[in-house]
């Protein structure tokens, strides 16, 4: 084997600069509250950023195919609510389906709008966060949806359950993770993102069907929120109408912090999972830490700062660059 | 017909027609809800509004619903306004920003009843009255539900409480952190209160919130939250953890809080009813305009609610 020379070391941080910022805040938290390494907690943080995880793994397809998708957040409101109100009506193995299908049909339609009309997915998934709010509430009644047997239902085990002592919503973030991890990286459909949102216009000259693959990139992100939705109700068994409020941001916060081009064409599973994990731990941290929470709104927005520089201060070599 | 020109055209046509001629004209009442549908409370609210304002003959209410927008109510207030209703009734979707409009109304001579969660004081002066839950009473009577029983448990001198809070900011949050922070130390003053987060109004984060508190202390004797909604939130999460006998406390008892109560795993709470909330709303508004004196903060009460006397309470709508 060959040894570790300086360059590898600089090439490695190069590429790895967010695992760098991610093992630094890590170390920062242990030596502030040595709870903070304890097993249980490291897996508590995990289950719980594991719905935010799964909807990050689609968006991060959509932002790489050069779009958004802020609809994600009232888009798992709405699964959420509907799988909760459908297991008491038509019992949980139809309702999960049901639910699934009433997603993707989400997905699909704003699919068609960005990939066929040609709409600004700005605009378009904007739009879808309200307006699929509004969808919500009607489906509601604007009523609080709770499963009225919360112990006798096998419904539980998506978010309660573990298998060989590892929680499930953690196994169902690794293995999605995995399969879209291969999906994007070793697959021509995975080239055919990054080429679309790269260079959109050489793509199309290189026969790739654009429309196509950004079609299948919202579907694929609606199969995660449906997947996010699944996990959510399964957890707690009862939700509001608002559960999913906000997190169309954090999941985009995760995956920029991950280091994918919100102009497309860069980004890799992996980092998205790295990003999901900081902020996971960042919140978890400061709670452990036990900081007034209104400073820890500034100290939430500094460290995803300082994450941000240190990983593109190792891509250049320098912390600091007096070209832009 | 205008019911304040009806008031006044009575007055002057007649002294000998007591004013009870006037209250049998219809008052128009206007109502801007902050958000309707967002949670049950709110939607239970405006049922219940809608029914009692039918109940009454001499009411026509317009019902409005402002989404939680701060610049919809403003409008909502200003159409309310134009159409010469007799009275409006705000449930601020903000307690600072709605001021303005709230004067504007003030000087067209519409008087304003504020409605569940009070404006900021230097709206004051425009309000008329305020109708809904007294909060630093209500954080006050979960503080005393906790410390009996803790006293009953043997515990008071030792027991170690942490809190869960609403949204940071939001008026209903503060008073009722307030009323708790303040009321523990008076009746158990060796219980301590070792953390204090806000989980938002939010049962997901509350747990979130919850497990972090678990792991960072071994002794949790009792947990307060700020609506049943966020207490079951962090009973879910200590259940996940395995740690039993841990007392939980909430406030606005919710249907989820009463059922936890039913299995007994969830000690207590403020029963506060919408339809209550919703009626005294619009009693307020109808008495103002009947020329009635009443006090600035009209309370509705909310009762205390524990595993030993919710056989006298209904399970909540919402």
């Amino acid at each position: 084997m060959a040894r570790l020379t300086k360059k590898d070391i600089g090439g490695f941080l190069a590429r790895q600069g967010i695992l760098v910022a991610f093992a630094l805040f890590i170390i920062g938290f242990t030596i502030a509250n040595e709870r903070f390494l304890d097993p249980d907690n490291i897996m508590g943080v995990i289950r719980s950023s594991a719905i935010l995880g799964v909807m990050a793994l689609g968006v991060t397809f959509v932002v790489i195919s050069g779009n958004l998708d802020l609809s994600v957040g009232s888009m798992m409101s709405f699964s959420t609510i509907v799988v909760l109100d459908l297991h008491d009506k038509i019992g949980p193995a139809m309702a999960i389906p049901a639910m699934f299908a009433m997603t993707l049909a989400l997905g699909a339609f704003i699919g068609f709008l960005v990939a066929y009309l040609k709409l600004n997915s700005l605009i378009v998934t904007l739009g879808m966060l309200s307006a699929i709010h509004g969808l919500t509430l009607t489906y509601s009644g604007g009523k609080n949806m709770d499963i009225a047997d919360k112990e006798g239902t096998w419904f539980s085990v998506f978010g309660q359950g573990d298998i060989m002592g590892i929680s499930v919503p953690i196994l169902i973030f690794l293995l999605l993770a995995a399969f879209l991890g291969v999906l994007l990286a070793k697959t021509p459909f995975g080239r055919k993102v990054y080429s679309v949102g790269g260079n959109g216009t050489a793509a199309t000259f290189s026969g790739v069907r654009r429309a196509r693959v950004v079609f299948s990139c919202y579907l694929i992100s609606a199969f995660c929120v449906a997947t996010a939705g699944l996990l959510q109700a399964s957890r707690s068994l009862g939700s509001q109408n608002t559960v999913g409020q906000g997190l169309e941001l954090e999941v985009l916060a995760a995956v920029i912090l991950g280091g994918a081009s919100l102009l497309g064409g860069s980004g890799t599973i992996f980092k998205t999972v790295i990003g999901v994990l900081i902020l996971g731990f960042i919140t978890n941290g400061l709670l452990l830490v036990g900081l007034e929470f209104y400073v820890q709104f500034v100290v939430t927005w500094v460290i995803i700062i300082l994450a941000v520089w240190l990983d593109i201060a190792a891509k250049r070599g320098k912390l600091w660059s007096p070209i832009a | 017909m205008n019911y304040r020109k009806a008031l006044a055209a009575t007055t002057a046509a007649a002294a000998l027609t007591i004013g009870s001629a006037a209250v049998a004209d219809t008052m128009t009442i206007g109502i801007t809800q902050n958000n309707v549908g967002v949670d049950s409370y709110q939607t239970t609210y405006e049922k219940a509004f809608i029914e009692a304002a039918e109940a009454n003959e001499n009411v026509e209410a317009v019902v409005l619903d402002a989404g939680g927008d701060v610049a919809r109510q403003i409008a909502q207030m200003e159409d309310l306004i134009q159409q010469e209703v007799d009275a409006i009734i705000i449930w601020p979707t903000n307690g600072e920003a709605v001021i303005p409009a709230v004067r504007k109304a003030h000087n067209a001579g519409i008087p304003v009843i504020v409605t569940n969660s009070n404006i900021a004081e230097q709206g004051f002066d425009f309000v008329a009255s305020f109708s809904g839950p007294d909060n630093i009473t209500q954080g006050k009577r979960s503080a005393e539900i906790m410390c009996d029983k803790f006293k009953d448990m043997g515990i008071a001198d030792e027991a170690k409480v942490v809190h869960i809070t609403g949204q940071p900011g939001y008026t209903t949050a503060i008073e009722r952190a307030k009323g708790f922070d303040d009321r523990l130390p008076e009746v158990c003053p060796n219980v301590e209160q070792i953390d204090k987060q806000p989980g938002d109004w939010n049962r997901e984060k509350s747990q979130k919130v919850m497990e972090a508190f678990l792991v960072k202390y071994d002794d949790i004797d009792g947990v307060y939250a700020g609506d049943d909604n966020m207490g079951v939130g962090a009973l879910n999460a200590a259940k996940a953890a395995g740690r039993e006998g841990i007392i939980f406390v909430g406030a606005t008892n919710f249907a989820v809080g009463y059922e936890a109560m039913e299995r007994g795993e969830y000690w207590g709470s403020i029963y506060q009813s919408p339809v209550d909330d919703a009626k005294a709303a619009l009693k307020t508004a109808v008495e103002t305009l009947e020329g009635k004196d009443l006090p600035f903060l009209n309370y509705f009460d909310t009762p205390k609610i524990t595993q030993d006397n919710m056989g006298e309470y209904d399970k909540p709508v919402f």
